[in-house]
């Protein structure tokens, strides 16, 4: 079993590695972490998210704009990549698969893929159906993998309006099926109005909100295994 | 006071002379669908016929009294003349505005391109001066006639891929600014030739150097030097426009020599005036979509009052005025700005 001292230095490094979007690092630490034993889930949970929350308030600070966090998250795949595959079994309590893409007319993917990047590290199934969408591939996409979660993007004010129509169909065929919707247009106000389960409106609030929601997926998983224990 | 006609009060505000009102007019597309109803025009077919741009465009001001013509509606066009495939959505009877399908750089190794020796004649720039010829011609006397070209960074932004330019931005900064400097050298040309068509403003659309993406150093170090060399080469009235975050490069964009500067909901444009002085010319900076749009007329009132008391130099939308406005809405802008005195 790994110690305590070299658990808090190599989740140290897969932080840092992140922080300072250092790929090579991020990898080595990730290697070294399967080496010595470390919980693979541990490694990317409280080293390499750990890294990203504090890419995300660096960003907030705005010390850190969107090339830093790109490049941030290359450092955070560089390490999911290699721990990821040695994850016996994420579960989260929650069954988690989630349809995701930028609607019609819309050619931007960066906010869309830090989500993304969030739910992979969550373990989530993530169907991505990638930019410029046809509205009714959200719909359809959905039925076919009956995923919990649709995710639609949109940067601008001229593709946002799409995303009303994807938004009542995905309601009228499934109502069960939650909504999130994100893009610098986008408000909370919007989202209530168009029936959205959750909305961020730029990739540093999505970033928290997709942590928020891993988080809140933890805390059931660790009461499911409370009572289980009790 | 007002037998002075919108064109002439737009042009003295440009020429630094002092104006009855703020004008109330736009650099960016203003398209509306009471106007593509007047015509029966699908909002797809615009893009490539210089009859139908015209009439759209002139029909905002026709319908209420919106003081400008501006053409054309997309963002395509000098990216489509470098060599992009664009796509119209013209299969769709919603309105969407045409994307770039297929992109001229896909790989950092492929980023030294040429800009093509006939760029003036190529792909819809011959088709975008007819169209400022048509409208000049139809209300060319009463309102200023405006377009647009993009900045070189968003320009940039669509011939290769984003997150490329983004990550390249911070690591190759040289390689992205030799990039910058020749995408410079077309939008010079291509705005040269609108200049030619008889436009009496252009604007700059360089949203993708908004600080919402970039940090305000990266602005300056990277993207401005390029920016200066457009506006200095350019003869007509200018405009820059950045959308998002701009209260820390407010000063930048000033500097960069355009005549005035142009900024979105999201700059605190009271302290941006006092910033940069009463003697800049400052536009802006109503939200297009949740004021002009899903507001109440009261709504647009307020904000249009207090675009006015914040200091804004003409009233101005944040971005591309999305068709669907509510003619009551537009009608209550229009009448919020005419009864405002300074």
């Amino acid at each position: 079993m790994v110690t305590e001292e070299k658990r808090q230095e190599i989740l140290e490094k897969l932080k840092n590695a992140v922080i300072q979007y250092d790929e090579d690092t991020s990898k080595e630490a990730s290697k070294e972490a399967l080496e010595v034993g470390l919980e693979p889930n541990d490694a990317i949970f409280s080293g390499l998210v750990s890294g990203m929350e504090e890419v995300g308030r660096l960003f907030e600070a705005q010390e850190y704009f969107v090339p830093e966090l790109l490049m941030c998250a290359d450092a955070l795949y560089a390490g999911l990549d290699i721990l990821k595959p040695h994850v016996k079994q994420l579960d989260l309590g929650v069954k988690g698969s989630v349809v995701i893409g930028t609607v019609e007319g819309d050619v931007h993917d960066i906010g869309k893929n830090i989500v993304k990047m969030m739910f992979d590290v969550a373990g989530f199934t993530v169907y991505d159906l990638g930019r410029d969408v046809p509205l009714d591939k959200f719909v359809e996409e959905q039925m076919k993998t009956d995923s919990d979660l649709v995710c639609l993007s949109a940067m601008m004010t001229t593709t946002m309006v799409g995303m009303k129509k994807v938004i009542e169909d995905l309601k009228a065929k499934n109502p069960n099926v939650k909504i999130m919707i994100g893009g610098a247009p986008v408000s909370q106000d919007i989202a209530e109005k168009w029936g959205a389960d959750g909305y961020a409106k730029d990739a540093n609030n999505a970033l928290k909100d997709a942590i928020n929601m891993i988080s809140s997926l933890k805390k059931l998983k660790e009461e499911a295994e409370a009572k289980k224990g009790s | 006071m007002s037998d002075i006609t919108p064109k002439q009060r737009v042009l003295r505000l440009f020429a630094g002379e002092r104006t009855d009102r703020p004008p109330c007019f736009s650099g960016m597309g203003n398209v509306t669908t009471e106007g593509l109803k007047k015509f029966g025009y699908k909002f797809a077919a615009l893009h490539s016929n210089a009859k139908m741009m015209s009439d759209a465009a002139a029909s905002t001001y026709k319908l209420f009294g919106f003081e400008c013509g501006v053409v054309p509606f997309d963002l395509c066009v000098e990216a489509e003349a470098l060599g992009c495939e664009i796509n119209v959505y013209a299969h769709l009877e919603d309105i969407l505005y045409p994307t770039i399908k297929k992109k001229l750089i896909h790989t950092e190794d492929e980023m030294d391109i040429r800009i093509p020796s006939d760029l003036a004649v190529r792909g819809r720039i011959p088709l975008i001066k007819e169209t400022i010829g048509l409208i000049k011609a139809d209300i060319g006397n009463e309102v200023a006639v405006g377009t647009y070209v993009l900045g070189p960074f968003t320009l940039a932004g669509q011939i290769m891929e984003l997150n490329d330019l983004l990550k390249l931005s911070f690591k190759k900064p040289d390689k992205i600014g030799k990039l910058l400097d020749m995408l410079a050298a077309a939008i010079i040309i291509v705005a040269k030739e609108y200049e030619k068509a008889g436009a009496d403003y252009i604007t700059v659309r360089e949203m993708g150097a908004t600080s919402d993406v970039l940090s305000p150093r990266v602005f300056k170090n990277l993207i401005l030097p390029y920016l200066k060399k457009i506006f200095a080469e350019l003869k007509t009235n200018t405009v820059l426009h950045i959308c998002g975050k701009t209260n820390d490069i407010a000063v930048s964009m000033v500097e960069s020599g355009a005549r005035a500067i142009s900024v979105d909901q999201k700059n605190d444009v009271a302290e941006t005036r006092k910033k940069i002085g009463n003697d800049s010319l400052l536009f802006g900076n109503y939200d297009p979509y949740n004021v002009l749009v899903s507001g109440t007329p009261e709504k647009v009132r307020e904000t249009i009052r207090k675009c006015m008391d914040d200091g804004v130099s003409a009233v101005w939308p944040g971005c591309d005025i999305w068709p669907t406005v509510p003619p009551e809405n537009i009608n209550a802008m229009m009448d919020e700005v005419k009864k405002y005195r300074r």
